[in-house]
C-alpha cells in the first residue's frame, strides 16, 4: 500500500492560505465590531482573539508554504534554518489564542458587571426622570391649585362689599380691596400702598380709637363688631363696624393686621329714621289723645260763646269780649286739627288727582306773594306723572306748607325749585321743593318733625306746619324727608305711593 | 546579538515539522493540549451562558469545536510524525513522493495520513469564526446584565 504525498502537500499550500486569508478578514470583522462599540470589552475580546489567531495562522502559513516550496526547491538548509522560528512562533501564537481565550470568563463577568452598573444607572436615571416628572406633575397641580386658592380668596377680596385692609403694626395699609377703597374716597390710589404708606390711622374720625383699637389687636389678637366713626379722603362720615385680627409674618417678622369694616351709615341712618318715626308716632299718639279730649270743650266752648255773641248787640264791650274768646277757641280748634292732623286722626276724602294741578293751585295762590319777595319758583313736572288717589286739600296743604318754608327760609332773593318724578319702578312719585334759603342746623334734622318744634321766632308759627305735612303724608302711605346744608339751602321730599283705589279714609277720629 | 544566539540554538522546534528536541516537542504539544483546553472552556461557557441561542455566537461555538478536533488532530500527527516505525517516505521533496507502511502498521499509517491533511479541520474552523465575526456585525447582540441575552 503506497499513500501519495500530494494531496497534503496540496491541502496544506491552499490551507495555508486560506487560513491567512480568513486571519486576515476576522481581524477586520472584529475591528469593525469594535469600532462599532469601543466600550463593549466582548469586541475588545474578539479583537485580540482574532489578532492572535492571525499571528498564528500566518506564522504557520506562511511557515508550511515556504517548507513546501523550499523542500521541493531542493533549499532543506534555508528551510532548516527557518523551522525552528516557524515552529517557536507557532507555539506561542495559539498559546496566547489559548490563554485570551480562557479569559472570556473573566471577561463575560466584567462585562455582566458592566451591564448591571449600566441598568443600574440607567434603572437610577428613569427613576429619577420618572420622579423629576412627578416632581414636575406635582408642582404644576400645587401651583394650578394655588393660583386657583389664590383666584378665589383673591375674588372674595375684590369681590367684597365690605372694606378688606391688610395693614402693618405702624399703620401702614399694605393691601386694601376695591370697597374699602371706594369706601374711603381712595379709589385708584392703589398702586403701591407699601411706596405711599397711607396710613389706616388717618381715616379714623378720633385718632385714639386707631390707637386703642391697635393696642387690643395687639393684646387680645383679634377685635370683633367695634363700632367706629371713619372720616373719607372726601370729608363723609362713615360710621362702621370693624373686625379685625393680628398674626405675625414669621418671614417678615413683623405684626399684620386684617381688617373687615362694614360701612353701617345706612343702617344708622334708618335707625334714626325709625327711632324718628318712633318718636312721632308717640307723640301723634300723645296729641291725638289730648287734642280729642280738648277738643270737645272747645267745641261747647266755642258754641257757646257765638250763642252769646249773637244775643249781644254790637259795640258792646261785652261783645268785644265775646269775640276775642270766640277767635281764641277757633285758634285752639285749628291746632287741635293740626294735631289730629298730625296724628292721622282726621278725616280724608282720597280721589284721583293731578300732583301737578295740586302744586300748581298752591303756586297760584302764592305766587304773588313769592314774586314781591323776588323768588323764582322753577319747576319740572314729569310728563309721565300718573295721577294719585290723594286727598286733594290736604296734599294742598303739604305743598303749601313746603313752600311757604321755603319762602320763609329765602327770605328775599332766591329760588325755588320744584320737581316731580315719577319711578316706575318703585311705582311712587317723587316730589321735591328745594329752595336757596338758610338750611336747617344738623341739630335741628332730628327735630323739625315735632309738634309744635319751630326755629321762627314767638307768632310766626306754630311748629305744626311740617308735623301735618308729615302726618298727612303718612296717612297717603309715602314718606317726607328732608336734606338741608346750613347756608346752602334744603330740599324737602315727598314720596307718594301710585295707588289705583279711591276711596276715604276716615283716619282713626272718632 | 546574544538573545539572537539563544533563540537560534533550539534547531529542532516546528510545528507540523519534525521536533527533535523532546523539549520543543513538548512544549508544543502541551501548546495544543493547552489550546484544546481553552477552546472546550470557551465552549462550555458559551454554552452554559446560553450564548449559543445567537447565530454568532453559536459559530463561534463551530470554531470552537473544530479547534478542538484540530488540536487533537495536530498532537496525534506530531506523535506519529515522531516514530520511525510506521512507514517509509520515498521520492522526498518531489512531487511524486509517497508513503510506503510498514507491514503490520498499514491503519496506523492511513490514520497518520489523514491526520496530515489538518487544514480540513483548522481551515473550517477559522471560517467559522470568520461567520461568527461577520453575524455579529451584521446583526449587533443586545446583552442583558442577568446572562440572559435577547436575539
Amino acid at each position: 500500500m503506497t499513500l501519495p504525498i500530494l494531496p497534503i502537500f496540496v491541502i496544506d499550500l491552499l490551507g495555508s492560505a486560506l487560513m491567512i486569508f480568513f486571519a486576515g478578514a476576522c481581524v477586520r470583522l472584529s475591528y469593525g465590531l469594535y469600532v462599532q462599540d469601543r466600550e463593549n470589552v466582548l469586541w475588545v475580546y474578539l479583537l485580540m482573539v482574532s489578532h492572535a489567531l492571525a499571528v498564528f495562522a500566518v506564522s504557520r502559513g506562511v511557515g508550511h508554504i515556504a517548507k513546501q516550496l523550499l523542500l521541493l526547491g531542493g533549499y532543506r538548509d534555508i528551510w532548516n534554518g527557518l523551522r525552528p522560528y516557524s515552529g517557536s512562533l507557532n507555539t506561542i501564537s495559539f498559546c496566547v489564542v489559548g490563554a485570551v481565550t480562557l479569559f472570556f470568563e473573566r471577561i463575560w463577568k466584567v462585562y455582566q458587571q458592566i451591564l448591571r452598573d449600566r441598568h443600574a444607572l440607567q434603572e437610577a436615571h428613569e427613576n429619577q426622570v420618572s420622579l423629576n416628572k412627578r416632581l414636575e406633575d406635582l408642582v404644576s397641580e400645587r401651583t394650578a391649585e394655588l393660583a386657583r386658592s389664590e383666584q378665589k380668596f383673591r375674588r372674595i377680596f375684590e369681590a367684597s362689599l365690605d372694606m378688606m385692609a391688610v395693614v402693618g403694626s405702624d399703620g401702614t395699609v399694605l393691601d386694601m380691596n376695591p370697597a374699602g377703597r371706594e369706601m374711603l374716597g381712595i379709589d385708584g390710589h392703589n398702586a403701591q400702598w407699601g411706596a405711599e404708606r397711607v396710613s389706616f390711622g388717618t381715616f379714623f374720625a378720633r385718632p385714639e380709637e386707631w390707637e386703642q383699637l391697635k393696642e387690643r389687636l395687639q393684646r387680645e389678637c383679634h377685635v370683633v363688631d367695634a363700632e367706629i366713626e371713619l372720616v373719607a379722603l372726601d370729608g363723609r362720615e362713615i360710621s362702621a363696624l370693624l373686625s379685625a385680627a393680628s398674626y405675625c409674618d414669621v418671614l417678615e417678622k413683623t405684626e399684620i393686621f386684617h381688617f373687615v369694616v362694614k360701612d353701617i351709615s345706612q343702617r344708622k341712618a334708618m335707625q334714626q329714621q325709625l327711632l324718628q318715626a318712633d318718636k312721632l308716632a308717640s307723640i301723634g299718639q300723645l296729641a291725638a289723645g289730648v287734642a280729642h279730649e280738648i277738643n270737645n270743650p272747645l267745641g261747647i266752648i266755642l258754641g257757646y260763646t257765638q250763642l252769646l255773641i249773637r244775643e249781644e248787640p254790637e259795640g258792646t264791650e261785652r261783645r268785644e269780649d265775646l269775640k276775642t274768646i270766640e277767635k281764641h277757641t277757633r285758634t285752639c280748634k285749628t291746632i287741635v286739627e293740626d294735631l289730629l292732623s298730625f296724628a292721622r286722626r282726621s278725616h280724608t276724602k282720597k280721589e284721583p288727582a293731578s300732583v301737578r294741578d295740586i302744586i300748581d293751585e298752591v303756586l297760584s295762590v302764592v305766587r304773588h306773594n313769592l314774586e314781591l319777595r323776588r323768588i323764582e319758583v322753577v319747576t319740572h313736572f314729569d310728563p309721565q306723572l300718573p295721577a294719585l288717589v290723594v286727598d286733594k286739600d290736604k296734599l294742598r296743604q303739604v305743598f303749601m306748607n313746603l313752600i311757604m318754608n321755603a319762602q320763609q327760609a329765602i327770605g328775599k332773593d332766591g329760588r325755588i325749585t320744584i320737581r316731580t318724578v315719577f319711578d316706575d319702578d318703585r311705582k311712587h312719585v317723587r316730589v321735591s321743593v328745594s329752595d336757596t334759603g338758610t338750611g336747617i342746623e344738623p341739630k335741628h334734622l332730628p327735630r323739625i318733625f315735632d309738634p309744635f318744634f319751630t326755629t321762627k321766632s314767638t307768632g310766626e308759627g306754630t311748629g305744626l306746619g311740617l308735623s301735618v305735612s308729615y302726618g298727612i303724608v303718612k296717612d297717603h302711605g309715602g314718606e317726607i324727608l328732608v336734606e338741608s346744608e346750613p347756608g346752602k339751602g334744603s330740599v324737602f321730599t315727598v314720596l307718594l305711593p301710585v295707588t289705583a283705589e279711591p276711596g276715604d279714609s276716615g283716619g282713626r277720629d272718632d | 546579538m546574544c538573545l539572537f544566539t539563544v533563540i537560534s540554538l533550539p534547531g529542532g522546534a516546528s510545528a507540523t515539522q519534525i521536533h527533535a528536541e523532546p523539549e520543543g516537542l513538548y512544549s508544543h504539544q502541551l501548546g495544543h493540549g493547552f489550546f484544546v483546553v481553552s477552546m472546550g472552556v470557551l465552549v462550555y461557557w458559551l454554552r452554559g451562558r446560553r450564548l449559543i441561542r445567537h447565530q454568532g455566537w453559536r459559530y463561534l461555538q463551530y470554531s470552537a469545536i473544530l479547534f478542538v478536533l484540530w488540536n487533537v488532530d495536530a498532537v496525534l500527527v506530531h506523535y506519529l510524525e515522531n516514530r520511525d516505525d510506521l512507514f517509509m517516505e520515498f521520492s522526498e521533496r518531489t512531487v511524486h513522493a509517497f508513503l510506503q507502511p510498514y507491514p503490520g502498521r498499514e491503519w496506523i499509517t492511513v490514520l497518520f495520513y489523514v491526520g496530515k491533511m489538518d487544514h480540513l479541520l483548522c481551515v473550517p474552523a477559522i471560517f467559522f469564526l470568520y461567520l461568527a465575526l461577520r453575524q455579529m456585525i451584521r446583526s449587533p447582540h443586545r446583552f442583558s446584565p442577568q446572562g440572559e441575552d435577547e436575539p
